[in-house]
């Protein structure tokens, strides 16, 4: 692994992260938006910007660890689906709930690895 | 047992992340994103640290402003053929009066998807992202930073773009797969209760489009105004040496920040309206005319967005080939200041005939007419630059004098609709479409056009051919005041707009635009063909200053640069290495 340094460390320029955050945010939009059989492809997208969200801050060097702002994208997911299914729209709900619920789960693996239990 | 939609897409979403999460194991280094890992963040690993990688990696993962200029350029460029295609399906239908060369390709349903879409395209997708293009490329370099001040969100801002385009344009194609997915018809203005009541989840894909194009805008503009703000290095460019272009690329995004979230609220009550059973425009207390208000409070808005960096472009090129200083250079900052926040109290007049209270016409009407004279201070300014100057008659001089010739006209037919009594017999004419086009083609493109064969030599390192580009103004200036007058005719006429047929006593001055679009078409051509073909395999420039700006003491900060490049190239072995390696970078 140290033979190889990542893309955004050899080049000082470049980030793979921000046109997933767009795609993701693009498909979180259209999907849960529009429901019904697109769902999947917004739980999809979701995932996708949740995750490029994490990477980007942490690649940025705005956080030093993976694990807080998983758990802050995965509260924000999980409270906007929480909403949802209380005001009755149990699909969308449903999937925004799971979907943070990931990247809380995610956070706490991240927690475990980064202090070592992993 | 029946294979379900969801599970198609499930397990195509499924793929799309293992092909992410792999492309990006494959190019990040996981390791130092934890801080237990190996290497460790921010230690040297003993590689060079180059700027970017080489490829197509590259142009996916680049954050530098250049390159993201570069990107949003192209991106313009593409949207500015697919507004043209569609214009010319139309002024190709328009030629006589019935429904004929439309009729078995979907008739008067697709004239006005095709309108809806030509409209949109080029305000949203070609204007703005060519202009945000150039800010992204130049600002940086005019105002001494070493790059945006936000990066990876200008890199975001950019992709947000093609993929809301995908939404945006997916009622056109789908239909051809045999998904029933139909492109909106409702016109750029998204007029309720047409609007909110059309059915067809097509007009849904094309507004969330929309709504995500805003967020693209928005954060474009703001990382603008952060950029002029806190990385223009004080000490080279204070306030007092900033130059025209940031300045009206610092008010545009002051404009942005306040119009366009409206817009992104009423599209998003719009979406709400036909989606969730909300009735914001429906109901006695909303109803069309709050569509039209909040709509118009950004519209506004959006025109001078959309027209004050073109101005600051023309004040900035015109005095390089004048060889002499903007006349009035304050007087501009001023009149560009006054206009952002006077584009703000005069949404109305684009509802005059709605019934609104007379006297609250009379008071949009006077802001109207008030808005009116800083243009035609920054005009007069701009032709007082030219006068006992020495003019170089460049592509992009050309151009810049062009601008000011069609920003007279749309100004003026603008101030005269502005007039109550007016407007109240010309509203939705043709005179109302020929006043926008006056400015939004031949004011704002050829602003555009201008800005590029200008910095040309800096984006590519080669120069354009001349006399394309002098057939490309030409075909452009005539064609274009050829079309738009008769546009203007056509208004006084009586002839209303968004009609895909009409009565035949029109005929003639239909037929004498069609004639006039495909000159400028023509001319378009000839700009495409130009800079595609100058791009690969133009003439190198062999100067840091091709436009002999330092003989007018006018060798300003992007130029600078450009030579400093230059100098370190060959002192890297070459100009000619330099440029092959970066050729090869590229492939
Ligand atoms: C000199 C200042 C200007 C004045 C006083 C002015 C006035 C007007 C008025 C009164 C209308 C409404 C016509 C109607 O629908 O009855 C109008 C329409 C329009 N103007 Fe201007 N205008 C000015 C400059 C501009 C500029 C700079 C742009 C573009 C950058 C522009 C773009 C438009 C557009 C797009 C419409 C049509 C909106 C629609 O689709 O209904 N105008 N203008
Ligand atoms: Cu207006």
């Amino acid at each position: 692994m140290e033979e190889q340094p990542g893309l955004s460390e050899q080049y000082t320029r470049a980030s793979p992260w921000p046109v997933f955050v767009a795609l993701g945010l693009v498909l979180t939009e259209f999907g849960v938006f529009l429901g019904n059989y697109l769902l999947p492809v917004g739980v999809g997208g979701v995932l996708l910007l949740e995750a490029s969200v994490v990477g980007i801050l942490r690649e940025s060097g705005y956080v030093d660890s993976l694990w807080p702002s998983s758990l802050g994208v995965g509260l924000f997911v999980g409270g906007v689906g929480a909403a949802l299914l209380t005001v009755g729209r149990f699909n969308r709900g449903a999937a925004l709930a799971g979907a943070g619920g990931i990247a809380v789960l995610a956070a706490v693996g991240f927690c475990c690895y980064e202090r070592g239990y992993l | 047992m029946a294979v379900s939609p969801e599970l198609v897409f499930s397990v195509l979403m499924g793929l799309l992340l293992l092909v992410v999460a792999g492309w990006l194991t494959r190019l990040e280094d996981w390791q130092a994103y934890t801080p237990v890992g190996g290497g460790g963040y921010g230690e040297s690993t003993g590689h060079g640290h180059e700027e970017k990688p080489a490829g197509l990696t590259r142009w996916l993962t680049t954050v530098d402003h250049k390159d993201l200029g570069i990107l949003y350029s192209l991106f313009g460029i593409v949207a500015f053929a697919w507004g043209g295609i569609t214009a010319m399906l139309m002024r190709v239908e328009l030629t006589t009066p019935g429904m004929d060369f439309l009729a078995s390709f979907g008739g008067v349903g697709l004239y006005n998807a095709l309108l809806t879409t030509h409209g949109i395209t080029m305000l949203f997708l070609f204007a703005a992202p060519l202009i945000f293009g150039f800010a992204n490329y130049m600002v940086p370099l005019l105002v001494d930073a070493d790059d945006m001040a936000f990066p990876r969100i200008n890199a975001i801002a950019f992709w947000i773009l093609p993929f809301a385009t995908i939404l945006m344009w997916a009622g056109f194609f789908l239909p051809l797969v045999g998904i029933d997915i139909q492109a909106a018809k409702t016109s750029w203005t998204l007029y309720t209760p047409l609007s909110s009541t059309m059915q067809g989840t097509g007009v849904d894909v094309f507004l969330l489009g929309f709504h995500l194009s805003g967020f693209s805008t928005t954060m474009g503009a703001i990382n603008f105004i952060a950029t002029i703000v806190a990385e223009r290095d004080s000490v080279n460019v204070p306030w007092s040496k900033l130059d025209i272009f940031s300045w009206t690329i610092l008010t545009q995004g002051g404009l942005i920040l306040f119009a366009f979230p409206i817009l992104t609220a009423a599209v998003t009550m719009l979406l709400l309206d036909r989606n969730f059973g909300t009735m914001f425009f429906a109901g006695e207390g909303g109803g069309a005319m709050l569509w039209q208000h909040l709509f118009w409070f950004f519209g506004h808005p959006e025109v001078y967005i959309l027209v004050l960096p073109p101005m600051g472009l023309v004040s900035l090129i015109l005095p390089k080939f004048a060889g002499r200083k903007l006349f009035g250079f304050k007087f501009i900052v001023y009149s560009t200041l006054a206009i952002g926040i006077l584009s703000f109290g005069v949404w109305a007049h684009h509802m005059f005939t709605t019934g609104m209270n007379p006297r609250l016409t009379a008071s949009f009407m006077a802001i109207s007419l008030a808005i009116g004279i800083p243009s035609a201070v920054k005009v007069f300014n701009w032709i007082t630059t030219l006068w006992n100057g020495k003019l170089r008659m460049t592509a992009p001089m050309l151009f810049s004098v062009g601008f000011v010739q069609n920003f007279i006209i749309g100004g003026v037919t603008g101030v005269f609709l502005a007039a109550v009594p007016f407007d109240l017999v010309m509203q939705d004419t043709y005179y109302v479409v020929g006043h926008f086009h006056f400015i939004v083609f031949g004011a704002i493109g050829f602003a555009l056009f201008a800005a590029m064969y200008y910095w040309f030599p800096i984006m590519t390192g080669r120069m354009y051919d001349r006399r394309l580009a002098l057939w490309h103004f030409w075909l452009s200036i005539i064609g274009g005041n050829v079309t738009f007058i008769a546009m203007l005719i056509l208004g006084y006429g009586g002839m209303p707009r968004r009609y895909a047929t009409y009565l035949p006593k029109f005929m003639t001055w239909h037929a004498v635009a069609t004639v006039g679009a495909f000159i400028m078409t023509f001319g378009v051509v000839a700009f495409v063909w130009n800079i595609w073909q100058s791009a690969l395999y133009g003439k190198r420039v062999d100067s840091g200053d091709p436009w002999n700006l330092k003989q007018s003491d006018q060798f300003s900060n992007e130029w600078k640069w450009y030579e400093g490049k230059r100098q370190t190239m060959l002192a890297d072995g070459g100009e000619e290495d330099a440029d092959d390696a970066e050729r090869n970078a590229a492939d």
